[in-house]
């Protein structure tokens, strides 16, 4: 029997640490049972997971477990009476968030034990990387790669084959390097794959570096992410050690060694030119292009740049053909893709599906629907440069084209579920209080413009709304795409554009009625008190900070609107729900 | 180097390997507008002025950065090009704290560069300081003594003590330099062979004149008065404005080749038809010369005297019979020379009627103190009833009672008669100086205002006749002061200068940044008092009509200019970004917000940073380390809070740096100053 703590950040967030260490001294190093520890399951809304396995077989997994769980845990994996667990047990329907999934990219993600290279090597780790050095030209992989179809999993969905071959094909040496400065708000699939499956990727970038011919690869990892940092460095060693990685790899003239260097946490260093300025010891800057990396990049060299993502689905590529990947999806995009769902969700998490698939099955088949009372309203896909698809167009399908279309955008795999108690103007707003203050500065549209936006914006949640207002955002909104040169300010506008798009009254709303249809915006809200509820007990006048409620003991309570400063202190003290919000 | 071919604007143009878009077309004489290019350093596309449409792509590119190739075809000019363009300076601007000019400047009328001459005479260079003024004013002399100087109302050095001396200072400089051996001329253009004619000698008529000639064309000025001046000779006593200083200044003018012709009036002399006939353009500068008329009995009596004609009367050498006691009605300037002058005449009692409070009274302090140290008593808050008379001439004057009532929308307080409460004032004359209108008559064709005054477009002048101008205080609502006179017969000699070469070029008012400032701004300011200058003593001036202010000192004048805070910017002629600001016509107050944090930074020995004038173009940053190889600056911070700074926020990079000034001239704005 062995004992697997998913221990993934967000795990470890949840205290899977601590359930360790419990777990630890409740076996005090008892024969017969296993302890060990795997990446992220994906099921954030369960964590800390523990499972219980039989050699590969899952036996249990049990959820929500919390240290004072340890001692059950260890004594039913002693004495094999796992009817001691059934509380902790995952329910059926959970399950369902798992096997809904099919997984490429996060395929030993929560399976194997990612501080180790013998659980990777064990399950097929590097046999894609032993076929393409060995039996397979640099032309054949990339080859295989344009079979695929895969492409850039970052949010641009560039044709990766393309940008290889470019770089490939230009003169000078070459470097490569893996986009892993995932800053998307929301966002937290690269840090996922890096900490749960590290050698999957260094697989993923030796296999590109052959192919374009590059020595030199860096991982370009957000500093964020110590955890991710940590055990890509162990996984670096580990590959070394084993002659996978630096000098002659498996004995072949290969040879390619790979760096980590940590971003300083600016936004825009996502962005792969300002990435590469800053991987130059530059500030991060976007870059104007043309010259493409491909051509002109790191240390003016030809340079590819992809993300996490993508170079986790290469070893797999390899391994099963073109063909396979380019069997998932559909028409127009190939393979799978992940997305951190998170929001009123009621299971969020890591979810991988093939392309094709619906947002309404990730929401509602895999995500199990939202999380409360209240109705789907819209989902926030692709952070700060995307936008809110609304609930009637939950069926749009999961491909960059269609995606697109609705004014969103893939992005990364930010996918964030709201309902209708989110204000669609403070979405907005929030985006775009973050791109004023993720703005390199450079572009004049860019850095004042999404400034004045949200100027703006804030007036409207305030209720100082002006008529001419959302005309003037639109204005804004296409001179920004017009005048920025990356994709940080081309994009910035498009949580204003589609909440406008698709949610203009709700803007009329706060700008017309001083309302927010949300209850959101707390300069908009008036608070009342039910006579009928109310039963006069006190509660909510004795907790007011600014004393506006008045009423006797045993009788209906008001409340002086003038007074009141709109904290909810009352609603939140309120026992009886006499208190609302309008 | 091989030879591109590509079409710019339709044009088609041949590009080098390598160059620019934008290097092609400035070559080829088009202009892109670029704040953030310089050739010496690599291209940065931060501005974002500079984008062009490219067939073929749905972008706007931007042409600093954008190689040319074969075949291009770039469109530099587009509603959508001018769209981006105008969005980028407005945003720009939106987010600019500075001064473009002095407040000085933009409340003077005719728009003087007060800043400019006051500090000059700071330094002691009165040439220089009235070769500033004569940029927009021809007469420095004349109208530095009677100016009410609404720049002095603006002067920030108020926010210390006093506001600068302004107007003083400009008639001291003019007068040192009137004295001087070689005194300043101004350079006159080669003759156009274009005629204008100028219907009335006054200050707008003689600063339309003045450059119009300068312009080269030949200029003739018709009045209907004995001597060139208008208001200025027959408006305003002597003891404020000396008939040898004007002369003086008109006869520079005269040097300029500007024909005077006196005594003529259309309509009388001649028709205006006729005199139209003779030129090729013709400004008609008429002023306003009939007294306005109040509802009150008696005006008819002998002893009742308009202001302007009573003043008039005596600038020409008459003197009216107006007894021993006059009452002068009304509270504005004109009132108070009336009063003054009745004084000098030698009326022993002379009171004002005025039926607000004294500090209601549009009259400048200044005149209303002198008035009544000359011994002028006011009745206030008292309006004419009735003129009464004896034997046809004026024997009293009942006056009513006023009181102030509620603020109007304005926030005047409406003067109202006290019921039943009226008082007669045993006088022997009426001066009823309560403003003027004008004398149309002669110029029938003309359209006139729904004041009766002459139409004229206010960007243009042009009247509904082609070719003839109107200016000054004939037109619309009236040019008030002589300096609005002066200043618009200034503007109005650029537009028909323009239109004289067949260019319409109407007037606008410049788009500038101002800045709110508060007197806190100015609390490490030194308090150094305004110059006080000496008069002569009121006993004495009372008795003639020469001038009672003595003028400035050398010493008092240097003081006083070197009192000013040097409000505006160092760099308004040169900066690029308001000169773009103006040619795209924006408008920044609808998107109006924060502004970026903003300091003046002086660690540097030599160049002062003013961070709220920084548009981050980073030329200054990307000078310094590709031009003058140091790399002293970089950009701090991120988003809208970006500043550059010395690199990395840290001040001993300043160490390094060898005051070359590069930074300073690669700047677009007024941003970076040598010192």
């Amino acid at each position: 029997m062995k004992i697997v703590i998913g221990e993934g950040s967000c795990g470890i967030a949840a205290g899977a640490g601590k359930v360790h260490s419990a777990l630890e001294s409740a076996l005090g190093g008892t024969q017969g049972v296993d302890l060990g520890l795997t990446g992220c399951i994906g099921m954030c809304f369960l964590e800390p997971i523990v499972e219980l396995r039989d050699g590969e077989t899952l036996v249990r997994r049990l959820v929500r477990v919390s240290e004072k769980d340890a001692d059950v845990i260890a004594a039913a994996a002693v004495s094999g009476d796992l009817s001691m667990l059934d509380r902790l047990c995952i329910q059926p329907e959970d399950e369902e968030f798992l096997d809904k999934q099919t997984r490429i990219a996060l395929r030993h993600c929560g399976i194997i034990d990612p501080t180790g290279i013998d659980e990777y090597i064990a399950c097929g780790g590097y046999e894609a990387l032993k076929k393409a050095l060995l039996n397979m030209t640099q032309d054949q992989v990339i080859e295989v790669i344009k079979t695929s179809g895969l492409s850039g999993r970052g949010g641009a969905g560039f044709p990766t084959w393309f940008k290889w071959n470019a770089t490939r094909q230009s003169p000078g040496k070459k470097y490569l390097i893996c986009n892993a400065d995932e800053g998307d708000p929301g966002a937290f699939m690269d840090r996922a794959l890096i900490e749960s499956d590290p050698h999957n990727l260094i697989e993923g970038m030796l296999i590109a570096a052959y192919a374009i011919g590059s020595s030199e690869a860096f991982v370009y990892v957000r500093a964020e992410y110590p955890l991710a940092i940590v055990r890509l460095e162990e996984a670096i060693s580990q590959a070394k050690s084993r002659g996978l990685l630096g000098e002659n790899i498996l004995g072949t003239d290969f040879s390619c060694d790979i760096t980590i260097k940590a971003g300083a946490g600016a936004f825009v260093c996502g962005e792969e030119t300002a990435l590469i300025e800053s991987l130059e010891g530059k500030r991060g800057m976007p870059r104007l292009k043309p010259p493409f990396p491909a051509q002109k990049g790191y240390k003016n060299m030809p340079t590819n740049i992809n993300n996490v993502e993508t170079f986790a689905n290469v070893p797999w590529i390899i391994l099963n053909g073109g063909e396979a990947f380019a069997a998932m999806g559909n028409q127009k995009s190939k393979g799978t893709k992940v997305f951190a769902l998170t929001g009123k969700i009621k299971r969020g998490g890591l979810v991988e599906v093939p392309m094709g698939k619906t947002l309404r099955d990730v929401i509602f088949e895999i995500g199990g629907g939202m999380i409360g009372k209240s109705a789907f309203k819209a989902v926030q896909l692709g952070g700060p440069s995307g936008g809110c698809i609304p609930a009637d167009l939950i069926d749009t399908v999961i491909d960059y084209s269609a995606i697109s279309a609705t004014g969103a955008i893939m992005g990364s795999g930010g996918m964030v579920v709201l309902d209708e108690t989110t204000c669609m103007v403070g979405v907005a707003r929030f985006f775009l209080e973050f791109t004023t203050n993720e703005s390199c500065g450079k572009c004049v549209h860019c850095r004042i413009g999404t400034k004045r936006m949200k100027e703006i914006l804030e007036r409207i949640v305030k209720g100082e709304g002006k008529e001419g207002d959302i005309e003037l955002l639109e204005e804004l909104c296409l001179a920004i795409k017009d005048g920025s040169l990356c994709g940080l300010g081309q994009s910035a506008p498009n949580p204003v554009l589609t909440t406008i798009k698709y949610f203009r009254n709700e803007y009329e709303e706060h700008i017309r009625s001083k309302h927010c249809p949300a209850k959101q915006c707390r300069n908009l809200l008036r608070y009342v008190i039910d006579p009928e509820v109310c039963t006069g007990c006190t509660a909510c006048a004795r907790h007011c900070p600014t004393s506006c409620i008045s009423g006797r003991l045993k009788q209906p309570h008001s409340i002086d609107s003038d007074k009141c400063i709109r904290c909810g202190m009352c609603v939140s003290r309120c026992k009886f729900g006499a208190i609302s919000a309008e | 180097m091989d030879t591109i071919n590509l079409t710019v604007n339709g044009i088609s143009l041949s590009g080098h390997e390598g160059e620019t878009i934008l290097q092609t077309a400035q070559r080829a004489g088009i202009e892109i507008p670029t704040l953030c290019n310089d050739e010496s350093v690599e291209h940065y596309g931060g501005c974002g002025l500079c984008v062009v449409e490219l067939e073929g792509t749905a972008k706007l590119l931007r042409a600093c950065s954008t190689l040319v190739s074969d075949g291009m075809v770039v469109h530099t000019d587009s509603p959508r090009i001018r769209q981006s363009r105008k969005i980028a300076l407005e945003l720009l601007m939106s987010d600019h704290e500075g001064d473009c000019r002095g407040p000085c400047t933009l409340k003077c009328p005719a728009g003087t560069d007060c800043m400019g001459y006051v500090q000059a005479i700071g330094r002691g260079d009165c040439r220089e300081a009235v070769r500033i003024i004569k940029d927009t004013l021809p007469m420095p002399a004349t109208i530095g003594r009677i100016c009410p100087h609404p720049c002095e109302e603006a002067c920030r050095r108020r926010l210390v003590e006093e506001p600068i001396s302004i107007a003083r200072l400009k008639s001291y400089a003019a007068d040192v330099v009137l004295r001087s051996p070689d005194p300043w001329k101004p350079t006159v253009s080669p003759p156009s062979g274009k005629t204008v004619g100028i219907i009335g000698g006054g200050p707008a008529g003689l600063s339309a004149a003045y450059y119009l000639a300068l312009k080269g064309h030949k200029v003739t000025i018709a009045d209907a008065m004995p001597q060139m001046g208008g208001m200025l000779r027959y408006g305003i006593p002597g003891y404020r404005l000396p008939k040898q200083i004007l002369d003086r200044e008109i006869s520079d003018i005269a040097e300029l080749g500007v024909e005077f012709i006196n005594n003529y009036r259309i309509g009388k002399d001649e028709t205006f038809a006729g005199f139209r006939a003779r030129y090729d353009a013709v400004i008609i500068a008429i002023g306003a010369w009939t007294g306005t008329r109040i509802d009150c009995a008696g005006q008819e009596l002998r002893g009742v005297f308009g202001g302007i004609d009573f003043l008039r009367e005596v600038n020409l050498g008459h003197r009216p019979d107006i007894g021993e006691r006059v009452a002068v009605v009304g509270g504005g300037n004109t009132a108070m020379d009336a009063c003054r002058t009745a004084i000098r005449l030698g009326a022993e009692d002379v009171r004002v009627i005025y039926r607000r409070t004294r500090s209601e009274m549009p009259a400048q302090d200044e005149e209303i103190n002198e008035a009544a140290e000359e011994g002028v008593k006011f009745e206030f808050l008292s309006a004419p009833e009735e003129i009464i008379g004896r034997n046809g001439a004026v024997s009293s004057l009942r006056i009513r009672k006023m009181e102030l009532g509620e603020p109007d929308a304005g926030g005047r307080r409406a003067p109202r008669p006290i019921p039943g409460a009226t008082e007669e004032l045993d006088v022997d004359s009426v001066i009823l100086a309560l403003g003027q209108t004008t004398n149309v008559s002669g110029f029938e064709d003309i359209v006139l205002s729904r004041k009766g005054t002459i139409a004229a477009d206010e960007h243009t002048f042009s009247t509904n006749m082609v070719g003839v101008f109107a200016i000054g205080d004939a037109t619309n609502g009236g040019a008030d002061i002589a300096v609005a006179a002066c200043g618009e017969g200034h503007r109005a000699a650029g537009v028909i200068d323009a239109w004289l070469r067949g260019i319409d070029l109407p007037y606008r008012k410049p788009y500038v940044s101002e800045r709110e400032v508060t007197a806190k701004m100015y609390s490490d300011k030194e308090v150094i008092p305004r110059a006080s200058m000496a008069k002569r003593d009121p006993g004495e001036r009372r008795h003639d009509f020469r001038q009672i202010e003595l003028g400035l000192t050398t010493e008092q004048a240097e003081r006083e200019g070197r009192r000013c805070l040097n409000c505006g910017c160092h760099d308004y002629e040169q900066c690029r970004l308001i000169r773009y600001a103006n040619t795209m016509r924006i408008e920044p107050e609808r998107i109006k917000g924060d502004k970026h944090p903003g300091y003046t930074e002086r660690k540097l020995e030599a160049i002062e940073r003013d961070q709220g004038k920084c548009i981050l173009c980073g030329l200054c940053m990307r000078v310094c380390e590709e031009v003058a190889g140091e790399g002293i600056l970089g950009l701090v911070g991120r988003g809208f809070s970006t500043v550059i700074k010395p690199e990395f926020n840290d001040p001993r990079a300043i160490a390094v740096c060898r005051d070359c000034l590069k930074c300073v001239k690669a700047c677009p704005t007024g941003a970076l100053r040598a010192l």
